[in-house]
Protein backbone atom coordinates (compact mmCIF):
# COMPACT_ATOMS: atom_id res chain seq x y z
CA UNK A 1 0.00 0.00 0.00
CA UNK A 2 2.81 2.27 1.19
CA UNK A 3 6.05 1.50 -0.11
CA UNK A 4 9.30 3.87 -0.07
CA UNK A 5 12.62 3.20 -1.65
CA UNK A 6 16.05 5.11 -1.10
CA UNK A 7 14.31 8.43 0.25
CA UNK A 8 16.89 10.48 0.49
CA UNK A 9 15.90 14.53 1.94
CA UNK A 10 17.95 17.33 3.05
CA UNK A 11 17.20 20.78 4.60
CA UNK A 12 20.40 22.38 6.21
CA UNK A 13 21.57 19.00 6.74
CA UNK A 14 20.72 15.58 5.72
CA UNK A 15 17.21 14.67 7.48
CA UNK A 16 16.70 11.18 5.30
CA UNK A 17 19.52 8.86 4.12
CA UNK A 18 18.09 6.27 2.34
CA UNK A 19 15.11 5.36 3.59
CA UNK A 20 13.21 2.08 2.50
CA UNK A 21 10.31 0.94 3.98
CA UNK A 22 6.61 -0.90 3.22
CA UNK A 23 3.64 -0.70 4.76
CA UNK A 24 1.52 -3.45 3.46
CA UNK A 25 -2.41 -2.86 3.14
CA UNK A 26 -4.24 -3.28 6.64
CA UNK A 27 -1.16 -2.64 8.59
CA UNK A 28 -0.32 -0.41 11.53
CA UNK A 29 2.79 0.59 11.14
CA UNK A 30 4.09 2.59 14.03
CA UNK A 31 6.93 4.76 13.29
CA UNK A 32 9.52 5.52 16.60
CA UNK A 33 12.33 7.17 17.16
CA UNK A 34 14.56 10.35 18.96
CA UNK A 35 13.52 13.72 18.09
CA UNK A 36 14.40 15.24 15.27
CA UNK A 37 14.70 12.24 13.58
CA UNK A 38 12.64 13.14 10.42
CA UNK A 39 9.53 11.10 11.73
CA UNK A 40 7.62 14.06 10.88
CA UNK A 41 9.45 14.68 7.49
CA UNK A 42 8.61 11.29 6.53
CA UNK A 43 5.26 11.12 6.90
CA UNK A 44 5.27 14.15 4.70
CA UNK A 45 6.90 12.48 2.31
CA UNK A 46 4.26 9.74 2.19
CA UNK A 47 1.52 12.78 1.45
CA UNK A 48 3.25 13.86 -1.43
CA UNK A 49 3.48 17.00 0.63
CA UNK A 50 8.03 17.39 0.94
CA UNK A 51 9.39 16.25 -2.60
CA UNK A 52 12.48 14.31 -1.70
CA UNK A 53 15.35 14.71 -3.57
CA UNK A 54 15.89 11.42 -4.12
CA UNK A 55 13.82 7.77 -4.32
CA UNK A 56 10.65 6.95 -5.13
CA UNK A 57 7.64 7.13 -2.90
CA UNK A 58 4.44 4.63 -4.18
CA UNK A 59 1.18 5.05 -2.92
CA UNK A 60 -1.56 2.98 -3.34
CA UNK A 61 0.51 1.73 -6.42
CA UNK A 62 1.11 4.97 -7.35
CA UNK A 63 4.71 6.93 -8.08
CA UNK A 64 4.08 10.49 -6.56
CA UNK A 65 7.04 12.04 -8.16
CA UNK A 66 5.27 11.01 -11.69
CA UNK A 67 2.06 12.19 -10.68
CA UNK A 68 0.83 15.60 -11.92
CA UNK A 69 -1.42 18.26 -9.56
CA UNK A 70 -4.46 16.26 -10.72
CA UNK A 71 -2.63 13.09 -10.04
CA UNK A 72 -1.66 14.00 -6.53
CA UNK A 73 -4.80 15.59 -5.45
CA UNK A 74 -6.52 12.49 -6.42
CA UNK A 75 -4.13 10.57 -4.02
CA UNK A 76 -4.13 13.01 -1.55
CA UNK A 77 -7.76 12.14 -1.04
CA UNK A 78 -7.12 8.63 -0.03
CA UNK A 79 -5.33 9.78 3.05
CA UNK A 80 -5.89 11.69 6.33
CA UNK A 81 -3.36 13.17 8.16
CA UNK A 82 -3.10 14.37 12.15
CA UNK A 83 -0.26 16.86 12.03
CA UNK A 84 1.90 16.93 14.86
CA UNK A 85 0.92 20.84 16.13
CA UNK A 86 -2.61 20.03 15.05
CA UNK A 87 -3.04 22.31 11.78
CA UNK A 88 -6.37 22.95 12.81
CA UNK A 89 -8.45 25.96 10.76
CA UNK A 90 -9.34 29.07 12.72
CA UNK A 91 -12.83 27.80 12.37
CA UNK A 92 -15.30 26.37 14.94
CA UNK A 93 -14.46 22.64 16.26
CA UNK A 94 -17.54 21.50 13.70
CA UNK A 95 -16.40 23.55 10.78
CA UNK A 96 -13.04 21.98 10.99
CA UNK A 97 -13.97 18.64 11.57
CA UNK A 98 -16.90 18.97 8.70
CA UNK A 99 -14.21 20.64 6.54
CA UNK A 100 -12.71 17.78 4.65
CA UNK A 101 -16.48 16.03 3.95
CA UNK A 102 -17.58 19.30 2.71
CA UNK A 103 -14.63 19.50 0.43
CA UNK A 104 -14.23 16.41 -1.02
CA UNK A 105 -17.83 14.92 -0.89
CA UNK A 106 -21.48 16.67 -1.43
CA UNK A 107 -22.95 15.30 1.30
CA UNK A 108 -26.59 16.72 2.94
CA UNK A 109 -26.06 19.02 5.96
CA UNK A 110 -27.69 16.15 8.02
CA UNK A 111 -25.28 13.83 7.58
CA UNK A 112 -22.17 16.17 7.89
CA UNK A 113 -23.64 17.04 11.25
CA UNK A 114 -24.50 13.25 12.11
CA UNK A 115 -20.48 12.16 11.36
CA UNK A 116 -19.42 15.50 13.24
CA UNK A 117 -21.28 13.78 16.32
CA UNK A 118 -20.18 10.54 15.84
CA UNK A 119 -16.51 11.51 15.76
CA UNK A 120 -16.19 13.60 18.50
CA UNK A 121 -17.97 11.27 20.52
CA UNK A 122 -15.07 8.80 19.53
CA UNK A 123 -12.51 10.87 20.40
CA UNK A 124 -14.23 11.69 23.96
CA UNK A 125 -15.28 15.06 23.14
CA UNK A 126 -19.21 15.13 22.60
CA UNK A 127 -20.92 18.81 22.29
CA UNK A 128 -17.99 20.29 21.55
CA UNK A 129 -19.27 21.62 18.24
CA UNK A 130 -19.27 24.94 18.68
CA UNK A 131 -16.04 26.11 20.40
CA UNK A 132 -13.46 27.36 19.47
CA UNK A 133 -10.42 25.22 18.84
CA UNK A 134 -7.41 27.94 19.68
CA UNK A 135 -9.28 27.76 23.52
CA UNK A 136 -8.68 24.32 24.16
CA UNK A 137 -6.25 22.39 25.88
CA UNK A 138 -3.33 20.91 23.66
CA UNK A 139 -4.57 17.38 24.18
CA UNK A 140 -8.21 18.30 22.93
CA UNK A 141 -6.68 20.29 19.72
CA UNK A 142 -5.05 16.53 19.01
CA UNK A 143 -8.36 14.68 19.23
CA UNK A 144 -9.95 17.41 17.23
CA UNK A 145 -7.17 16.33 14.77
CA UNK A 146 -8.02 13.39 14.86
CA UNK A 147 -11.93 13.81 14.15
CA UNK A 148 -10.91 15.56 11.24
CA UNK A 149 -8.36 13.58 9.84
CA UNK A 150 -10.51 10.29 10.13
CA UNK A 151 -14.17 11.95 8.98
CA UNK A 152 -13.56 11.31 5.37
CA UNK A 153 -12.98 7.70 5.92
CA UNK A 154 -9.74 7.41 4.00
CA UNK A 155 -7.99 4.30 3.98
CA UNK A 156 -4.76 5.52 4.69
CA UNK A 157 -4.48 7.52 7.89
CA UNK A 158 -1.16 9.03 9.04
CA UNK A 159 -1.38 10.23 12.81
CA UNK A 160 1.84 12.65 13.95
CA UNK A 161 2.04 12.32 17.77
CA UNK A 162 -1.54 11.20 17.98
CA UNK A 163 -0.86 11.24 21.73
CA UNK A 164 1.53 13.70 22.42
CA UNK A 165 0.14 15.62 25.69
CA UNK A 166 -2.67 13.02 26.44
CA UNK A 167 -3.31 11.37 30.00
CA UNK A 168 -2.66 7.97 29.64
CA UNK A 169 -6.88 7.19 29.77
CA UNK A 170 -6.97 9.46 26.76
CA UNK A 171 -4.17 8.00 25.59
CA UNK A 172 -5.51 4.55 25.44
CA UNK A 173 -8.78 5.67 23.66
CA UNK A 174 -7.48 6.67 21.27
CA UNK A 175 -5.03 3.95 20.26
CA UNK A 176 -8.39 1.99 21.04
CA UNK A 177 -9.96 3.93 18.62
CA UNK A 178 -7.28 3.53 15.84
CA UNK A 179 -6.94 -0.19 15.75
CA UNK A 180 -10.70 -0.55 15.89
CA UNK A 181 -10.99 1.43 13.03
CA UNK A 182 -8.30 -0.18 10.88
CA UNK A 183 -9.95 -3.68 12.27
CA UNK A 184 -13.71 -2.47 10.84
CA UNK A 185 -12.29 -0.84 7.73
CA UNK A 186 -9.26 -2.35 7.00
CA UNK A 187 -7.49 0.90 6.78
CA UNK A 188 -3.71 1.34 6.49
CA UNK A 189 -2.27 3.59 9.31
CA UNK A 190 1.59 4.77 10.24
CA UNK A 191 1.60 6.35 13.27
CA UNK A 192 4.66 8.09 15.07
CA UNK A 193 4.83 8.08 18.45
CA UNK A 194 7.04 8.75 21.35
CA UNK A 195 4.92 6.60 23.62
CA UNK A 196 7.02 3.30 22.61
CA UNK A 197 5.16 0.98 24.61
CA UNK A 198 1.41 2.50 24.24
CA UNK A 199 2.04 2.33 20.66
CA UNK A 200 3.37 -1.34 20.29
CA UNK A 201 0.43 -2.52 21.96
CA UNK A 202 -1.50 -1.85 18.61
CA UNK A 203 1.27 -1.99 15.94
CA UNK A 204 1.74 -4.83 13.30
CA UNK A 205 4.88 -3.28 12.45
CA UNK A 206 7.67 -1.24 13.86
CA UNK A 207 10.11 1.13 12.44
CA UNK A 208 12.83 2.85 14.07
CA UNK A 209 14.12 6.14 12.62
CA UNK A 210 17.82 7.55 14.13
CA UNK A 211 19.70 9.92 12.48
CA UNK A 212 17.71 9.85 9.14
CA UNK A 213 18.13 6.04 8.40
CA UNK A 214 15.60 3.05 9.26
CA UNK A 215 18.11 0.94 11.84
CA UNK A 216 14.89 -1.11 12.89
CA UNK A 217 12.35 -2.37 10.91
CA UNK A 218 9.76 -5.35 11.78
CA UNK A 219 7.50 -6.76 14.26
CA UNK A 220 6.41 -5.30 17.05
CA UNK A 221 7.80 -8.61 19.11
CA UNK A 222 11.27 -8.06 17.31
CA UNK A 223 11.32 -4.73 18.48
CA UNK A 224 11.03 -5.54 21.93
CA UNK A 225 13.48 -8.51 21.70
CA UNK A 226 15.68 -6.62 19.35
CA UNK A 227 19.79 -6.29 20.44
CA UNK A 228 20.76 -3.42 18.26
CA UNK A 229 21.58 -1.04 21.19
CA UNK A 230 20.02 1.88 20.16
CA UNK A 231 16.78 0.36 19.75
CA UNK A 232 16.91 -1.80 22.91
CA UNK A 233 17.41 1.53 24.60
CA UNK A 234 14.96 3.41 22.74
CA UNK A 235 12.06 0.53 23.17
CA UNK A 236 13.12 0.06 27.12
CA UNK A 237 13.27 3.42 27.81
CA UNK A 238 17.66 2.74 29.06
CA UNK A 239 19.40 5.81 29.78
CA UNK A 240 22.72 3.51 29.12
CA UNK A 241 23.31 3.57 25.56
CA UNK A 242 23.89 5.09 21.99
CA UNK A 243 21.39 7.77 22.30
CA UNK B 1 37.19 26.82 -2.30
CA UNK B 2 39.73 29.25 -0.75
CA UNK B 3 38.07 29.71 3.15
CA UNK B 4 38.90 32.99 3.76
CA UNK B 5 36.98 34.14 6.55
CA UNK B 6 34.95 37.32 5.65
CA UNK B 7 36.10 39.21 8.88
CA UNK B 8 39.80 38.68 7.41
CA UNK B 9 39.11 40.98 4.43
CA UNK B 10 36.85 43.95 5.73
CA UNK B 11 36.98 45.43 2.12
CA UNK B 12 35.99 42.33 0.33
CA UNK B 13 32.86 42.42 3.24
CA UNK B 14 30.87 45.20 1.58
CA UNK B 15 30.37 43.97 -1.76
CA UNK B 16 29.69 40.57 0.19
CA UNK B 17 26.91 42.05 1.85
CA UNK B 18 25.51 44.17 -1.37
CA UNK B 19 25.89 41.64 -3.30
CA UNK B 20 24.16 39.44 -0.92
CA UNK B 21 21.09 41.79 -0.57
CA UNK B 22 20.76 42.21 -4.25
CA UNK B 23 20.48 38.00 -4.51
CA UNK B 24 17.77 38.12 -1.55
CA UNK B 25 15.90 41.32 -3.29
CA UNK B 26 15.92 39.28 -6.83
CA UNK B 27 14.64 35.82 -4.86
CA UNK B 28 11.94 38.12 -3.12
CA UNK B 29 10.65 39.84 -6.11
CA UNK B 30 11.00 36.90 -8.35
CA UNK B 31 9.17 35.00 -5.76
CA UNK B 32 6.05 37.66 -5.66
CA UNK B 33 6.10 37.69 -9.53
CA UNK B 34 5.66 34.32 -9.99
CA UNK B 35 2.86 33.90 -7.20
CA UNK B 36 1.48 36.73 -9.34
CA UNK B 37 1.58 34.54 -12.23
CA UNK B 38 0.02 31.88 -10.45
CA UNK B 39 -2.56 33.99 -9.20
CA UNK B 40 -3.58 35.15 -12.77
CA UNK B 41 -3.48 31.68 -14.00
CA UNK B 42 -6.16 30.87 -11.31
CA UNK B 43 -8.65 33.71 -12.15
CA UNK B 44 -11.81 32.20 -13.64
CA UNK B 45 -15.14 33.33 -12.13
CA UNK B 46 -16.54 29.85 -11.12
CA UNK B 47 -13.25 28.70 -9.45
CA UNK B 48 -12.88 31.49 -6.95
CA UNK B 49 -13.51 30.64 -3.26
CA UNK B 50 -16.93 32.80 -2.75
CA UNK B 51 -17.27 32.37 0.52
CA UNK B 52 -13.33 33.10 1.25
CA UNK B 53 -13.38 36.17 -0.94
CA UNK B 54 -16.45 37.94 0.95
CA UNK B 55 -15.21 37.12 4.16
CA UNK B 56 -11.92 38.95 3.26
CA UNK B 57 -13.93 41.79 1.74
CA UNK B 58 -15.80 42.37 4.61
CA UNK B 59 -12.64 42.48 7.16
CA UNK B 60 -10.19 43.54 5.13
CA UNK B 61 -12.55 46.76 3.57
CA UNK B 62 -15.41 47.49 6.01
CA UNK B 63 -13.23 47.44 8.65
CA UNK B 64 -10.41 49.48 7.35
CA UNK B 65 -13.12 52.37 6.83
CA UNK B 66 -13.07 54.24 10.11
CA UNK B 67 -9.35 54.56 10.37
CA UNK B 68 -9.16 55.59 6.26
CA UNK B 69 -12.10 57.51 6.36
CA UNK B 70 -10.57 59.65 9.46
CA UNK B 71 -7.19 60.03 7.18
CA UNK B 72 -8.69 60.94 4.09
CA UNK B 73 -10.86 64.16 6.52
CA UNK B 74 -7.00 65.24 8.08
CA UNK B 75 -5.65 65.07 4.40
CA UNK B 76 -8.29 67.19 2.69
CA UNK B 77 -8.17 69.57 5.65
CA UNK B 78 -4.23 69.46 5.71
CA UNK B 79 -3.69 70.13 2.01
CA UNK B 80 -5.93 73.72 2.22
CA UNK B 81 -4.11 74.87 5.38
CA UNK B 82 -1.12 74.13 3.43
CA UNK B 83 -2.70 76.60 0.64
CA UNK B 84 -4.02 79.36 3.44
CA UNK B 85 -1.28 81.61 3.02
CA UNK B 86 -0.85 82.02 -0.68
CA UNK B 87 -4.37 81.97 -0.51
CA UNK B 88 -4.17 85.40 1.56
CA UNK B 89 -1.61 86.43 0.13
CA UNK B 90 -2.89 86.80 -3.29
CA UNK B 91 -6.45 86.59 -2.56
CA UNK B 92 -6.91 83.13 -4.45
CA UNK B 93 -10.05 81.72 -3.15
CA UNK B 94 -11.30 80.70 -6.28
CA UNK B 95 -8.49 78.42 -6.74
CA UNK B 96 -8.68 77.01 -2.98
CA UNK B 97 -10.52 74.17 -3.88
CA UNK B 98 -8.70 72.68 -7.08
CA UNK B 99 -5.31 73.04 -5.53
CA UNK B 100 -6.72 71.22 -2.26
CA UNK B 101 -8.39 68.61 -4.17
CA UNK B 102 -5.99 68.19 -7.55
CA UNK B 103 -3.04 66.57 -4.93
CA UNK B 104 -5.06 64.46 -2.58
CA UNK B 105 -7.12 63.03 -5.49
CA UNK B 106 -3.82 62.24 -7.71
CA UNK B 107 -1.51 61.57 -5.56
CA UNK B 108 -1.64 61.98 -1.44
CA UNK B 109 -4.92 60.10 -1.43
CA UNK B 110 -3.92 56.81 -2.87
CA UNK B 111 -0.40 56.88 -1.21
CA UNK B 112 -1.59 57.52 2.31
CA UNK B 113 -4.32 55.31 1.85
CA UNK B 114 -2.25 52.51 0.85
CA UNK B 115 0.40 53.30 3.58
CA UNK B 116 -2.38 52.52 6.18
CA UNK B 117 -4.00 49.90 4.28
CA UNK B 118 -0.16 48.36 4.45
CA UNK B 119 0.70 48.73 7.99
CA UNK B 120 -3.63 47.36 8.80
CA UNK B 121 -4.33 45.01 6.20
CA UNK B 122 -1.20 43.84 5.15
CA UNK B 123 0.74 42.71 8.27
CA UNK B 124 -2.72 41.27 9.27
CA UNK B 125 -2.64 39.41 6.20
CA UNK B 126 1.44 38.31 6.56
CA UNK B 127 0.55 37.26 10.01
CA UNK B 128 -2.25 35.14 9.08
CA UNK B 129 -0.76 33.36 6.42
CA UNK B 130 2.38 33.40 8.23
CA UNK B 131 0.72 31.19 11.26
CA UNK B 132 -0.98 29.24 8.71
CA UNK B 133 2.20 28.11 7.03
CA UNK B 134 4.02 27.38 10.32
CA UNK B 135 1.14 25.57 12.29
CA UNK B 136 0.89 23.66 9.02
CA UNK B 137 -2.21 24.68 7.82
CA UNK B 138 -1.02 25.35 4.54
CA UNK B 139 -0.01 21.54 4.39
CA UNK B 140 -3.08 20.37 6.09
CA UNK B 141 -5.07 22.06 3.09
CA UNK B 142 -2.71 20.46 0.51
CA UNK B 143 -3.07 17.36 2.17
CA UNK B 144 -7.29 17.74 1.22
CA UNK B 145 -6.13 18.47 -1.98
CA UNK B 146 -7.02 22.33 -1.82
CA UNK B 147 -4.82 24.31 -3.61
CA UNK B 148 -3.46 26.74 -1.04
CA UNK B 149 -2.68 29.60 -3.88
CA UNK B 150 -6.17 29.10 -5.14
CA UNK B 151 -8.06 28.96 -1.74
CA UNK B 152 -5.95 31.12 0.19
CA UNK B 153 -4.23 33.80 -2.09
CA UNK B 154 -6.82 34.41 -5.09
CA UNK B 155 -9.13 35.64 -2.71
CA UNK B 156 -6.91 38.00 -0.72
CA UNK B 157 -5.56 39.43 -3.78
CA UNK B 158 -8.97 40.25 -5.58
CA UNK B 159 -10.62 41.21 -1.98
CA UNK B 160 -7.10 43.89 -1.23
CA UNK B 161 -7.22 45.15 -4.71
CA UNK B 162 -10.89 45.67 -4.78
CA UNK B 163 -11.19 47.13 -1.38
CA UNK B 164 -7.84 49.40 -2.21
CA UNK B 165 -10.12 50.97 -4.88
CA UNK B 166 -13.25 51.16 -2.92
CA UNK B 167 -11.60 52.89 -0.42
CA UNK B 168 -9.88 55.61 -2.51
CA UNK B 169 -13.12 56.18 -3.78
CA UNK B 170 -14.68 56.67 -0.18
CA UNK B 171 -11.07 58.16 1.18
CA UNK B 172 -11.41 61.09 -2.09
CA UNK B 173 -15.09 62.11 -1.10
CA UNK B 174 -14.75 62.75 2.74
CA UNK B 175 -10.94 64.08 2.06
CA UNK B 176 -13.29 66.39 -0.31
CA UNK B 177 -15.90 67.11 2.72
CA UNK B 178 -12.69 67.94 4.77
CA UNK B 179 -11.43 70.42 2.83
CA UNK B 180 -14.98 72.05 1.98
CA UNK B 181 -14.91 72.37 6.23
CA UNK B 182 -11.64 73.36 6.61
CA UNK B 183 -11.90 75.76 4.04
CA UNK B 184 -15.53 77.25 5.03
CA UNK B 185 -13.65 77.88 9.06
CA UNK B 186 -10.15 78.49 8.37
CA UNK B 187 -10.21 81.02 5.30
CA UNK B 188 -13.95 81.92 4.88
CA UNK B 189 -14.29 80.32 1.50
CA UNK B 190 -17.95 79.40 0.51
CA UNK B 191 -18.76 75.87 0.34
CA UNK B 192 -20.35 76.81 -3.47
CA UNK B 193 -17.15 78.89 -4.70
CA UNK B 194 -14.74 75.91 -3.48
CA UNK B 195 -16.59 72.76 -4.79
CA UNK B 196 -16.74 74.64 -8.15
CA UNK B 197 -13.42 75.86 -7.92
CA UNK B 198 -13.00 72.07 -7.78
CA UNK B 199 -15.42 70.82 -10.06
CA UNK B 200 -14.63 73.30 -12.90
CA UNK B 201 -10.66 72.65 -12.88
CA UNK B 202 -10.75 69.27 -12.15
CA UNK B 203 -10.60 66.42 -15.07
CA UNK B 204 -12.21 63.03 -14.19
CA UNK B 205 -8.82 62.05 -15.28
CA UNK B 206 -7.52 63.55 -12.15
CA UNK B 207 -9.98 61.38 -10.24
CA UNK B 208 -9.26 57.94 -12.48
CA UNK B 209 -5.42 58.24 -12.17
CA UNK B 210 -5.60 58.18 -8.04
CA UNK B 211 -7.74 55.40 -8.75
CA UNK B 212 -5.67 53.50 -11.18
CA UNK B 213 -2.53 53.68 -8.63
CA UNK B 214 -5.17 52.79 -5.70
CA UNK B 215 -5.34 49.67 -7.77
CA UNK B 216 -1.95 49.03 -8.53
CA UNK B 217 -1.04 49.67 -4.82
CA UNK B 218 -3.72 47.38 -3.87
CA UNK B 219 -2.08 44.99 -6.35
CA UNK B 220 1.76 45.99 -4.63
CA UNK B 221 0.39 45.14 -0.95
CA UNK B 222 -1.87 42.02 -1.38
CA UNK B 223 1.44 40.39 -3.05
CA UNK B 224 4.10 41.63 -1.17
CA UNK B 225 1.42 40.39 2.15
CA UNK B 226 0.99 37.16 0.41
CA UNK B 227 4.16 35.96 -0.60
CA UNK B 228 5.95 36.69 2.75
CA UNK B 229 3.18 35.08 4.62
CA UNK B 230 3.45 31.77 2.72
CA UNK B 231 7.07 32.16 2.57
CA UNK B 232 7.56 32.13 6.55
CA UNK B 233 9.47 29.40 8.34
CA UNK B 234 10.92 28.67 11.91
CA UNK B 235 7.49 29.49 14.24
CA UNK B 236 6.66 32.04 16.18
CA UNK B 237 9.16 34.16 15.79
CA UNK B 238 9.10 34.00 11.81
CA UNK B 239 5.56 34.94 11.88
CA UNK B 240 6.93 38.62 13.71
CA UNK B 241 10.19 38.34 10.58
CA UNK B 242 7.59 37.66 7.90
CA UNK B 243 5.31 40.60 9.01
CA UNK B 244 8.40 43.01 9.60
CA UNK B 245 9.32 42.27 6.09
CA UNK B 246 6.30 42.46 4.66
CA UNK B 247 5.50 46.27 5.65
CA UNK B 248 8.67 47.25 4.60
CA UNK B 249 8.35 45.70 1.44
CA UNK B 250 5.17 46.47 0.42
CA UNK B 251 5.75 50.09 1.96
CA UNK B 252 9.14 50.16 -0.63
CA UNK B 253 7.00 48.93 -3.45
CA UNK B 254 4.15 51.55 -3.76
CA UNK B 255 6.59 53.97 -3.68
CA UNK B 256 8.34 52.57 -6.37
CA UNK B 257 4.84 52.12 -8.17
CA UNK B 258 3.95 55.29 -7.33
CA UNK B 259 7.25 56.80 -8.85
CA UNK B 260 6.67 55.04 -11.89
CA UNK B 261 2.80 55.73 -12.26
CA UNK B 262 3.19 59.04 -11.86
CA UNK B 263 5.76 59.56 -14.77
CA UNK B 264 3.69 56.98 -17.08
CA UNK B 265 -0.20 58.59 -15.78
CA UNK B 266 0.42 62.39 -17.09
N1 LIG C 1 10.60 22.77 6.58
C1 LIG C 1 11.80 22.54 7.16
N2 LIG C 1 12.83 23.39 6.94
C2 LIG C 1 14.04 23.17 7.49
N3 LIG C 1 14.32 22.15 8.29
C3 LIG C 1 13.35 21.25 8.58
C4 LIG C 1 12.04 21.41 8.02
N4 LIG C 1 11.27 20.38 8.46
C5 LIG C 1 12.07 19.63 9.26
N5 LIG C 1 13.32 20.14 9.33
C6 LIG C 1 14.45 19.57 10.09
O1 LIG C 1 14.48 18.19 9.87
C7 LIG C 1 14.83 17.49 11.05
C8 LIG C 1 13.81 16.40 11.34
O2 LIG C 1 12.58 17.01 11.69
P1 LIG C 1 11.28 16.17 12.07
O3 LIG C 1 10.97 15.22 10.98
O4 LIG C 1 10.23 17.16 12.42
O5 LIG C 1 11.74 15.39 13.37
P2 LIG C 1 10.89 14.41 14.28
O6 LIG C 1 11.51 13.06 14.13
O7 LIG C 1 11.03 14.93 15.68
O8 LIG C 1 9.47 14.46 13.82
C9 LIG C 1 14.94 18.53 12.15
O9 LIG C 1 16.29 18.77 12.39
C10 LIG C 1 14.25 19.74 11.58
O10 LIG C 1 14.88 20.91 12.04
MG1 LIG D 1 7.86 15.20 14.56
Amino acid sequence: MIRLEDIHKRYRSPVLRGIDLHVPAGCIYALIGPGASGKSVLLKVVAGLVRPERGKVYVDGEELGELDDLGLASVRRKIGMLFQNYALFDMTVFENIAFPLRRLYDLPDTEVRERVAERLARVALPGTEDRDPSRMSGGQKKRIGVARATVARPPIVLYDEPTAGLDPVTSQKIYDLIRDEQRAQGTTVMVISSDVSGVLSIADRVGMLHEGELVFDGTAEEARDSTIPAVRQFVHGLVEGPL
Amino acid sequence: MSATPSSARPLLAIPRRIGLVVIALADQLGGAGMLLGQVLVRLRPRRIDRYELFRNLHRMGVRSLPIIAATAAFTGGIMVIQAAPFVEKYNAKNFVGWAATFTTFRELGPLLIALIFNGRVGANNTAELGTMKVTDQVDALRALAIDPVGYLVVPRVIAMVVMMVALCVIGDAVALGGAVLTADLLLDVDPRIFLSSALERLDTWDFLVGLIKSLLFGLMIALMSCYYGLATRGGAPGVGRAVNASVVASAAGVFVADYLSTFVLE
